[in-house]
């Protein structure tokens, strides 16, 4: 299947972008919504969405056909790791989740639509949802999953949307693009991608000025520079930078195949697109309380990378990205001779596919990532979130083992800290559609609201 | 353990110190290719003796000498053990001198200490190929401060030697350490030098960091000076920016070097050493000399980037961070070293660096700027034998 050339980001590479094409297809997405788009129901869209999300999810498709086999040259992500981050997304794209999240967000199904009651207040009271004309998102490279987010909630709300990736990263949004178009022509014509490298001023600032809503993700630089040239007047959600980490209690390790089982969550969560995402975790903490050691969990851990690099490998990195876990790896192969009680280390053979890095040092650690975890002990949650006060206030998710009765009295301590998500190990790199996206409602931060007191 | 200490020392002096020895006297009278492998696998056996934190790690591979029958497979200490540890066969009290590396990023910098003997077979080395590769060239304008004012720098430590050993009046360092620590230049001094070296028609040569040269230049920028040194003039550039001034492409900072001080690209060497070694590469190329003359001969291999060459005593392997194995020619992998004149501390150094191989030289692409593990707690510091 050849993709038309039909969004900016299908040109070939050497075209170069002016202000004014950027400019001119603001103009005519906008032209486009109020044609095609602006009067369509919420129901019209979540019917669109949902039939999307079943056709990614199935074998035939040549949208999925062609992110797999082109996917890993232009993303570097192995075919596998593709296939499991795709389906993780789609597979939360239903009719159920979608009426969830305008529940969640906007307080009523239709609140887009009409001016609606509002739950818990008078029956005099209505509101209606009104959503941006214009959307522009400029995406950060490591993950397609944001972006496409951002993109179904674009579709969701009716306005017209100019997607912007980084330098490289834009294959699977366009392709998600291309699907939407195919399906829906009318409304691929309200959707642009393009594809320029951060920091181009002149192209940024005239998307800016189309724009009554501007997200971003990205580094806290990249954002603040981009805050600053976005007007006044135009809503600005930026998503900066975040990690995470997860937590063992010593309860869930109460024998060897339990704790086996632990260790295969966990491995879940560092090969989800190979760790790079802001959900991934760079830390594992293991309480010492448990049957098993956190020197033997930490080995367990490695037997599951390992189990996991032949079914869903890490894939080839770039030069200096396989020279900094190398050299991290020496770092810590010096240290585990001096100090074989308080470090050990497991990493893949004849590659950089795995790492797990076991400290008795609880300091919170930032990892080089591509699939290279450290575990670390910790008494209780009080001293683990002690030891990871240096990110305090930059934590996404924290991924939980725990025994059911002890996880809400973790889970608050954890919230009370300042981690915005809280979620089992496994499911770090699957949030839900309702996901608040760094604690804030993904689809609520972009309304404005009408008000009917009758 | 203490009663076998004074036997350690006695061990240690009685034959590391007999190599260098024998080292020296080979670097001097030109090392013989066939003489490296042997000689690498004794300095092996000896430095796993007497440096109990090598051993440590060499025990830990399951590589010790006994085991080990080609020097392709000798352990290579991470530069990063330098920061964490005290990598020396010298006890504690023999130490005289420490070098300290100077990157910014790390919270601790590696050390490399010394003593009298040590320091002999470093300058031994680094003048037998400083004088191969970059010849004498007039007087020397080393754009640093003095060693005096920064001890504990190998590069600076290194130009010393240098001057030392012409015992020309008129080389001499430019450069002062300022109170916050960094390098200035007396820009009227060395300006004036390199008036006298127009005036005289008398080639001369620079030598100093990449940051040093940008400062240098960016002075002359604005004061709207340009030199057109004498034929023969030559620059050595060393090192990186280390944020200690914009950064450019090496292309870019020839060519403003070519610009403002007349030097051309095939005189403009690059350096590449570190506090770790005691040997260092360069990126010339001798065939671009013609022997009567010494005058360059512009054939069109010198418009192309050289490798880097060590010495003969001082081999390097290009690794795949992968598998760790040599890869071939012309891919791209982690510079490896295996310095022989490193006899009082650890001959074979993994560096953080990438390069290229070519032939038995190397391209370098960069040097390493990772983030090192932040606020690891202290290790318990091995002091070695007494």
């Amino acid at each position: 299947m050849n993709l038309p050339n039909y969004f900016l980001a299908d040109l070939p590479p050497e075209a170069t972008l002016s202000p004014m094409m950027v400019s001119e297809a603001c103009q005519a997405l906008k032209r486009n919504r109020e044609k095609y788009v602006a009067q369509r129901t919420t129901e019209q869209q979540i019917r669109l969405l949902s039939n999307l999300a079943d056709e990614w999810q199935d074998d035939s498709s040549p949208f999925r056909q062609m992110a797999l086999e082109q996917g890993p040259a232009q993303t570097g992500f192995s075919r596998a790791t593709i296939a499991r981050g795709l389906d993780g997304f789609f597979r939360q794209l239903t009719r159920e989740n979608l009426q969830a999240l305008l529940v969640q967000d906007l307080g009523e199904v239709r609140r887009l639509d009409e001016l609606v009651p509002v739950p818990g207040q008078s029956a005099n009271h209505a509101a209606l949802a009104l959503a941006p004309e214009f959307m522009a998102h400029i995406a950060a490279g490591n993950l397609p999953n944001p972006t496409l987010m951002s993109m179904v909630l674009g579709v969701l709300t009716r306005s017209a949307q100019f997607v912007k990736c980084a330098s490289g990263t834009s294959f699977l949004p366009r392709l998600f693009a291309h699907s939407l178009y195919e399906s829906d022509p009318k409304l691929g014509a309200c959707l642009e991608v393009a594809e320029w490298r951060g920091g181009s001023v002149e192209l940024e600032d005239a998307l800016f000025t189309e724009s009554d809503c501007v997200t971003a993700t990205g580094s806290d630089e990249a954002l603040a520079a981009i805050r600053s040239r976005v007007p006044q007047q135009v809503r600005f959600l930026g998503y900066g930078h975040r990690v995470s980490f997860a937590y063992v209690a010593g309860d869930a390790l109460p024998s060897r195949i339990r704790a086996k089982q632990v260790a295969a969550r966990a491995a879940e969560d560092v090969t989800a697109w190979n760790q790079l995402g802001c959900l991934s975790p760079h830390v594992i903490y293991v309480q010492n309380t448990g049957i098993v050691t956190v020197e033997g969990f930490a080995e367990m851990l490695a037997e599951e990378l390992e189990k996991r690099e032949a079914t869903e490998p890490r894939g080839e990195l770039p030069h200096e990205t396989a020279a900094a876990i190398a050299t991290r790896r020496g770092f810590y192969e010096v240290r585990a001779a001096h100090a074989p009680g308080e470090t050990r280390h497991w990493c893949s053979q004849n590659s950089t596919a795995w790492t797990v890095i076991y400290e008795s040092d609880p300091l919170f650690q930032m990892s080089c990532l591509n699939r290279f975890v450290y575990v670390k002990v910790v008494p209780d949650v009080k001293a683990m979130l002690e030891s990871a006060d240096a990110v305090r206030g930059k934590v996404s998710t924290v991924g939980l083992a725990a025994e059911g009765d002890k996880a809400p009295e973790i889970a608050l301590q954890l919230a009370r800290w300042g981690v915005l998500r809280i979620c089992p190990l496994g499911q770090m790199q699957n949030p839900p559609l309702t996901w608040r996206h760094d604690g804030r409602p993904a689809l609520g931060d972009l309304m404005t609201f009408a008000d009917w007191e009758k | 353990m203490a009663e076998n200490q004074p036997v350690n020392k006695h061990r240690m002096t009685s034959e590391l110190s007999p190599f260098a020895a024998r080292l020296r006297a080979a670097i001097k009278s030109g090392f013989p290719a066939e003489d490296f492998g042997p000689r690498a696998l004794s300095l092996f056996a000896l430095q796993f003796e007497a440096n109990p934190v090598y051993q440590r790690l060499c025990r830990a591979r399951g590589l010790t000498p006994d085991r080990v029958t080609d020097w392709m497979q000798i352990p290579a200490v991470p530069t990063s053990a330098f920061k964490e540890l005290e990598l020396s066969c010298i006890p504690p009290s023999g130490r005289t001198a420490v070098f300290h590396s100077s990157g910014t990023t790390e919270q601790k910098p590696s050390r490399h200490f010394h003593c009298p003997e040590s320091l002999a077979v470093y300058e031994t080395s680094l003048w037998q190929w400083f004088a191969q590769c970059m010849g004498i060239r007039g007087p020397m304008i080393f754009l640093t401060p003095p060693s005096a004012a920064v001890p504990r720098s190998s590069l600076i430590h290194m130009f010393d030697c240098v001057r030392s050993k012409l015992t020309l009046p008129e080389s001499s360092f430019v450069g002062s350490l300022t109170a916050d620590g960094s390098w200035a230049i007396d820009f009227p001094a060395v300006i004036r030098q390199l008036q006298l070296a127009c005036d005289s028609q008398q080639p001369v040569t620079l030598l100093g960091t990449a940051f040093s040269f940008v400062h240098l230049l960016d002075h002359l920028a604005e004061n709207y000076l340009r030199f057109n040194l004498p034929a023969g003039s030559r620059v050595m550039e060393t090192g990186g920016y280390k944020n200690r001034s914009r950064t450019m492409p090496k292309a870019e900072l020839h060519t403003l070097i070519s610009d403002r001080l007349g030097v051309p690209a095939q005189h403009i060497i690059c350096e590449y050493g570190m506090s770790e070694l005691s040997s260092q590469a360069y990126d010339v190329m001798k065939s671009d000399e013609s022997p009567a003359t010494g005058e360059p001969s512009l054939h069109p291999s010198s418009l192309i980037p050289h490798p880097f060459h060590f010495p003969p005593w001082a081999r390097v392997q290009i690794v795949s961070p992968e598998t760790g194995g040599e890869v071939a020619d012309g891919q791209t992998g982690m510079i490896r070293i295996f310095d022989l004149a490193n006899v009082f501390s650890v001959a074979a150094i993994q560096t953080e660096d990438l390069g290229v191989r070519c032939g038995d030289g190397f391209e370098l692409i960069g040097r390493a700027e990772h983030a090192e593990p932040r606020g690891c707690s202290l290790m318990t510091l091995e002091s070695g034998p007494v």
